[in-house]
Parts: structure tokens; C-alpha cells; sequence
């Protein structure tokens, strides 16, 4: 296997810079602006620490937030995208018991965090450059930095007081499918479908109490974009 | 050119996070002051909250919680269980953080908002370190006495306070002042320092304290509520009423009795948190467990109490004997040139025998091998209070009339609350039930009444809820409860359901039961009728 990935390696690495060369008439660079639509499948342990009832969990709720990238020719099928969403303002629900002793849970909108979270991928274009509609498939990572982490007056209410909240970075494995049309030479239009994995150990510190749950938020988007090439 | 797009990149996520602004939440803070008082995290963690019928369905739940809501009454208000932390110092002067529970009476009637008064309550002795009486989450389990707190005074109005007590919970101090009279009221004052700073800070910041200050707690916490009424009043605060309740208030009487022979129910239990709180207080009760223990057990015993270990576990590792706190071999005392007083000694310390007497087999259970307390002990104890003798001995109520020189029985003269000739100026409500094996009545609350029976009329009322000659009085209907509980009980046991017991074997169950867990709420209740009454 190692010696395989070896000798890939300079392989690889002529042509991609090959291509490089090349690519005189065809614009290198390339933005996009769009729309993000962002798809959570969460997996989350129920919460644990001191005087948490058994059974809370929680639950996301989906978003939608600009969707910016950058990608860089790389040679005739191989293209490397930067894509970032404008970070949006993602919100915690509860799910579990409809209350906890008289404060209302399941159902409330308890925290939220916004997302800063950057994908590097390297993507396979289908057919040559003469074909106006080219799909893609690339792989890449995502980082995610979490921030404007706030717990909500429900929040507060159900964890008993001002609430702290800790969500470390992550950093995971992403996937795309998509489809790009040509309009002309600098215009392009593209929609994508992704696949990333963000896992991250929530804790929340109250009054000197911390209740933690591991969570994977699995985020599904969708990406329907503009792209001017240079 | 690579660096300028991996400048780009920087800046563009710092202007994502410049530009949508905003910031963490905060959490509480934590207090940089560890003075006496300092609430240690404000605003403290409300661990629950439940509205009245909430309240009911979940005390209703079980059957001993259904049994207290039939003696405390239906909720009049809901609660909001807080968790406070707090500074406070050991036997030493030891700062410590320690903890306790601030309940908070809460909904729209006038009773459950706005000003209202204050029971500073000291619970029970408790045997688990881990114990924490602001956790409403053990109500059924390890914290019957915060259910029953709650359903007789916060459920009612009350704004509760209670410490968890040092060495319990999160404090850090490596034994429990028992019984420390100094201590052990610091203790509560500084809870309730920290308690009022605390109020403003609750979800409920409207409900504040009136101006009334109650106080009261049970057995070991009845001699801490007494203790805390002599520090107030001692230092000029207002109290409004207080109602102690089977506190070992006499304390020289009643650890005379003991050691005499008069084992109570739990002494094995007792006797390594009085004697490792007095050593660390004082530093003079022995220079070596072994002189104090008998060999099998002082290994490890002055950092035994409170324990991690369930009592159950004590007993079955070997760490406590179960019920011998005395050897069963008694001493034979020699005092030189005086053989009547050697023989009356010696009869003294002997297993109890008077078959007149219906407790004489759970003291002559306090005997036996391996024992607990060396002879030893017993004998110096002994000749101390044969010199020096507490009034119960000779006929009064009063104190040894000079300081006692055996360390142990000093220890105990000093927390009496006869000590310095106190009386209180506070209507005060002492209850208890007559047939207490733990905490003797006659000993402790009959001693104190007999002591201040000089006081003006009705500063001081005595309340026994278990009276030999019936219900009488003004809380006539609180005593015809417990003694219909009790024969309700009893005719229980022996039934199927009850676990088809005889009707020794029941009476038995009575007997243990009948401090820790039969007289506590009908004494609470009449805690909660006295106070009703300013």
C-alpha cells in the first residue's frame, strides 16, 4: 500500500502540473455564490452530569445560509474547491420529556451556535472541457469552528441557570456529487449534494456543573450556485 | 501568491466571525472571596423546578411520599430547588466550601411569592459523605429529609435554607464537626448569609425574605438549631420562633447515660463522629485510636465517618461492629480506699439487666465481641462523672457544676446547651417522642425544659407527640396522628403485606424506625404550627 501511494505520488503530480500548463485559453480560477441548504441527521448520547434526568436529548434544526466557494483548476478533471457557507446561526431544540418538573423541554428551543466551516476538496470532473454539463464527484475534509455559542432563556431555565456553552472544533471527512453548466466561458451555474461528518462533545457548564453529550450532527447540503471563472 | 490566498482565507473567516458578531453565553460567577458567607457561584444552580401539582404527583408517587403529603398537606405552592455553595470554616478555623439546598416557594398565590420568611433548617445525622439535601432528584431514595423539608415548609410558603453541613458533599474538610456547637452554628449562619445574597438571583428574584427568621432541624440538627438560637441571640439578631426537635441538646447527660450503659440505637454509628469531631476540635481525646478503639477498628477510624461506604458495608467489611459498642467483658473499677464507690461503679458499667425496663435488650445489644469503645474509656468516663456529676444524676437539671477533667466528658460539657448558663428569648418549640431509643427524651428535651422551667410562661413548650397518657393540649391532633400512625403501623407488620411479622418482631420495627423516621414529620408539623402562629 505504501509503496503503491509512492509511486502514485510523482505520477499524480505530472499531471496535475501538465495540466497546469496547459490550460492557457481556459480561465483557472473560479467563485461561486449560491445558496446552501444544510440537512442535519443528529445522533446525540442523552445528556449526562449531576441532576440531569434520565432520556434528554436534543435535536437541530435544518438551515439555509449563502454559500460561497473558490476553486482552482487543477487540470482537465481535477479541480480543488475551497467552499465556505456564510456561518449560520444553527439552533438546538429539546427532545425527550415534555418537561423537566414543570420546565418545558422537548420541543424548546434550548441553545444555538453559529458555524464557521470550511471544506477543502479535490473533485473529478466528468468529460472534457468542450462538454457544457459536467458532473463531478469529489472528496475532501471539513473543519468546523463553532462559535456565538448561546444558550437561549429556555435553555437557561431547563439547566437550571446561565449557561455556558463548550462545543470543541471538528474536523471530518466530506463528500460531494454535483453538476456544472457552462454558460460561457466565465458564467457557470452548478447544484451540488454533500456529505460531511462533524461529530463534537457538547458541554454545558451551569453553576459550576457540567453536563456533556457526545454529538454527530451528520449535515446533508444542498448547494445551488452561481460561478464566474477568471 | 500562495501565502496572499492563505492570507485571503484568514481574513475572510475573520470577517465571518467579525461580522456576525455576538459572543458565548456567561455562566455564573465564581466568587474570588472565601470569607464566612461568601455564596461561592452566583446565581446558584436550580437542580429542579415544579409547580404545586407537580409537586404532588411526584411526592404522590411513592408510598412514603404519599404517606407525607397526608401529613404535610397538599402543596400551596410550587418549588424551585436550588443548589448553593457557600464558605465556611471547620472546627479550626478551617475555610472550607460547603453547601446546602435554598428552596423557593413559587406560583401566583400570595402565599408562594413576594416576602416571605425564612426556616433555617439542620437535618439528621447522615452517614453517607456524599449526601446532599438540595438534591430533590434522591427524594425517594437518600434525601427523605429534603422531601420532607420541602412538603412541610416550602410547599407551604417558606423560604427553605439548609446546609449539607462541612465534610459532606463538595466540602473538602476531612471529617464532619459533630456536634460542634461553634462550628456547627457558623455553619448555618453562613448559609444563610449566603442564602439571602442568593435570593435576588433566582429565576423566582421577586420572592425575598420578609424579616422572619424560623429555625429548626432534627437530632443532630436539633442541637445544631439550638446551638445556631444561642448564636443569634448571643449576637443580637432577630429571631422570630425556632423548634428543635430530638436534638442530643444535654449532651453531658446524655453521653453519661450512655456510656453507663444506656446504648442507643446507632451508637456504633454515633460514637466515631462525636470522638473524631471532638479530637479535631480539641486534640486531646486520645494520642492513638487505640487508646480510644479496641484494636479490631481503630485502624482508619478517625477518617472513617461520614463514610463513602453504605452503613450496610461497614458492618460486613468489619469497619464497625454493628451494635457492640462496648466490650462485654465490664470492667471491674478499683477506686482506692473507697470500695462502695468501686462497687457502684462496677455495677455501674455492667450489662443492663432491669428487666422493668422495655429498652434493657437494645442496651445490652451495645455489648459484646469484638466491641467498639475500650474499657478503658468507660471507666475514666465514669470516675470523671462520679466526681463532677451532671445534674440529671443528683436530682437537678443543671450542669457538673465544675468544668469535667476527662477530656471526652469535657468535650461534651463545653456543647452542652446548658453550657454558660444560656436560656433562650425566643419562643421556642422543642418536640420529640418519649420512646426515643436514639436520642432519649427525658435525657435531652425533658432535661432543657427542666431547665428553663423558670422562664416566663410560654417561652419555652415542650411538645412530646408519643405521651404515655394520651393526646392533650394544643397539639393534641398532631399527637393523635402519630400515635394512630404508629398502631396503624404495627397492625400493618403483622399482616401479610407487612411481612407477617409477631407482634415483638413488629414492635421491633417500631422501635428502629421510630427516631429516624416516625416522629420526623408530625414534629415537623408542629414546627410548622408554631410558626404559623407570628
Amino acid at each position: 500500500m505504501t509503496k503503491f501511494a509512492l509511486r502514485a505520488l510523482p505520477i499524480a503530480l505530472l499531471v496535475l502540473t501538465g495540466s497546469i500548463a496547459r490550460a492557457d485559453q481556459i480561465p483557472n480560477n473560479t467563485v461561486r455564490i449560491g445558496e446552501y441548504w444544510v440537512f442535519y441527521h443528529v445522533y446525540a448520547d442523552n445528556l449526562s452530569g449531576p441532576f440531569v434526568p434520565p432520556g434528554l436529548n436534543l435535536s437541530v434544526k435544518d438551515v439555509q445560509t449563502p454559500y460561497l466557494a473558490y476553486l482552482r483548476r487543477l487540470s482537465t478533471h481535477f479541480t480543488a474547491e475551497l467552499a465556505f457557507g456564510i456561518p449560520p446561526l444553527t439552533k438546538t431544540y429539546g427532545k425527550g420529556p415534555a418537561t423537566i418538573g414543570s420546565v418545558p423541554y422537548n420541543g424548546q428551543y434550548i441553545s444555538s451556535a453559529r458555524w464557521l466551516a470550511p471544506s477543502a476538496l479535490i473533485e473529478y470532473v466528468f468529460c472534457d472541457e468542450s462538454h457544457k454539463l459536467r458532473p463531478y464527484i469529489g472528496v475532501g475534509l471539513n473543519y468546523v469552528v463553532f462559535y456565538d455559542r448561546n444558550s437561549t432563556a429556555a435553555g437557561n431555565a431547563a439547566a437550571g441557570g446561565p449557561t455556558s456553552i463548550s462545543l470543541p472544533n471538528s474536523i471530518g471527512p466530506a463528500a460531494t456529487v454535483g453538476v456544472n453548466y457552462q454558460i460561457s466561458r466565465n458564467w457557470s451555474v452548478m447544484a451540488s449534494y454533500s456529505a460531511s461528518r462533524v461529530e463534537t462533545r457538547l458541554e454545558a457548564h451551569t453553576a459550576g456543573v457540567v453536563r456533556t453529550s457526545n454529538i454527530s450532527f451528520g449535515p446533508q447540503t444542498l448547494v445551488i450556485a452561481a460561478g464566474f471563472s477568471f | 501568491m500562495y501565502r496572499f490566498r492563505g492570507s485571503l482565507g484568514v481574513a475572510f473567516a475573520a470577517a465571518m466571525l467579525a461580522g456576525c458578531g455576538g459572543s458565548d453565553s456567561p455562566t455564573a460567577a465564581q466568587s474570588t472571596s472565601t470569607a464566612h458567607g461568601t455564596l461561592a457561584i452566583s446565581p446558584p444552580l436550580r437542580i429542579a423546578s415544579a409547580d404545586a401539582a407537580t409537586l404532588q404527583a411526584q411526592l404522590g408517587a411513592s408510598a412514603s411520599g404519599a404517606q407525607l403529603l397526608k401529613i404535610a398537606g397538599a402543596p400551596s405552592c410550587g418549588i424551585d430547588f436550588y443548589y448553593i455553595k457557600f464558605w465556611t470554616a471547620g472546627a479550626v478555623n478551617e475555610m472550607t466550601e460547603s453547601s446546602g439546598a435554598l428552596m423557593v416557594p413559587t406560583g401566583a398565590a400570595p402565599a408562594c411569592s413576594g416576602p416571605r420568611p425564612i426556616v433555617l433548617y439542620a437535618h439528621g445525622t447522615q452517614f453517607d459523605k456524599a449526601f446532599n439535601i438540595a438534591d430533590p432528584t434522591a427524594f425517594n431514595t437518600t434525601n427523605g429529609e429534603g422531601a420532607l423539608i420541602a412538603a412541610m415548609f416550602a410547599a407551604q410558603g417558606y423560604i427553605v435554607v439548609a446546609p449539607n453541613y462541612a465534610g459532606y458533599d463538595i466540602s473538602t474538610l476531612g471529617y464532619h464537626p459533630f456536634l460542634n456547637a461553634s462550628q456547627q452554628s457558623g455553619e448555618m449562619i453562613d448559609a444563610l448569609t449566603a442564602a439571602r445574597a442568593a435570593l435576588p438571583t433566582t429565576f423566582a428574584a421577586s420572592t425575598s425574605d420578609d424579616g422572619k427568621l424560623f429555625i429548626s432541624g432534627y437530632s443532630e440538627g436539633g442541637f445544631v438549631a439550638m446551638a445556631t438560637q444561642k448564636a443569634l441571640e448571643a449576637a443580637g439578631k432577630p429571631i422570630t420562633a425556632v423548634a428543635p426537635m430530638s436534638g442530643p441538646y444535654a449532651l453531658e447527660a446524655l453521653f453519661d447515660a450512655v456510656i453507663t450503659g444506656n446504648v442507643n440505637l446507632g451508637s456504633t454509628l454515633f460514637t466515631p463522629l462525636v470522638t473524631t469531631s471532638y479530637q479535631r476540635a480539641y486534640g486531646n481525646l486520645y494520642s492513638a485510636t487505640t487508646d480510644f478503639y479496641s484494636a479490631t477498628y481503630a485502624t482508619g477510624i478517625d477518617t472513617l465517618m461520614p463514610s463513602t461506604l453504605p452503613v450496610a458495608s461497614l458492618f460486613q467489611q468489619g469497619l464497625l461492629p454493628q451494635t457492640a459498642l462496648f466490650d462485654s467483658t465490664t470492667p471491674v473499677v478499683t477506686v482506692p480506699g473507697n470500695p462502695n464507690l468501686s462497687a457502684q461503679l462496677t455495677a455501674l458499667l455492667a450489662v443492663p439487666s432491669n428487666p422493668a425496663n422495655p429498652l434493657t435488650p437494645l442496651f445490652a445489644a451495645g455489648f459484646g465481641t469484638p466491641y467498639l469503645i475500650n474499657n478503658s474509656v468507660r471507666v475514666n468516663y465514669t470516675l470523671d462523672a462520679a466526681l463532677d456529676p451532671d445534674g440529671t444524676a443528683i436530682g437537678s437539671a443543671a450542669l457538673a457544676a465544675a468544668a469535667p477533667v476527662y477530656p471526652l466528658r469535657l468535650a461534651l460539657y463545653k456543647n452542652d446547651m446548658r453550657n454558660g448558663s444560656w436560656a433562650p428569648n425566643s419562643p421556642t418549640l422543642l418536640c420529640g417522642g418519649e420512646n426515643d431509643p436514639t436520642v432519649f427524651f427525658a435525657v435531652d428535651t425533658g432535661t432543657m425544659t427542666a431547665f428553663w422551667s423558670t422562664l416566663p410562661a410560654g417561652l419555652v413548650t415542650m411538645l412530646d407527640v408519643d405521651p404515655i397518657a394520651g393526646p392533650a393540649g394544643p397539639f393534641a391532633p398532631i399527637q393523635a396522628g402519630f400515635q394512630t400512625s404508629q398502631m396503624q403501623e404495627f397492625a400493618f407488620l403483622q399482616t401479610a403485606a407487612g411481612g407477617g411479622l409477631s407482634a415483638a418482631a413488629a414492635q421491633q420495627v417500631l422501635l428502629q424506625n421510630y427516631h429516624g423516621t416516625s416522629v420526623p414529620p408530625f414534629c415537623s408539623l408542629a414546627a410548622r404550627t408554631f410558626f404559623s402562629q407570628f
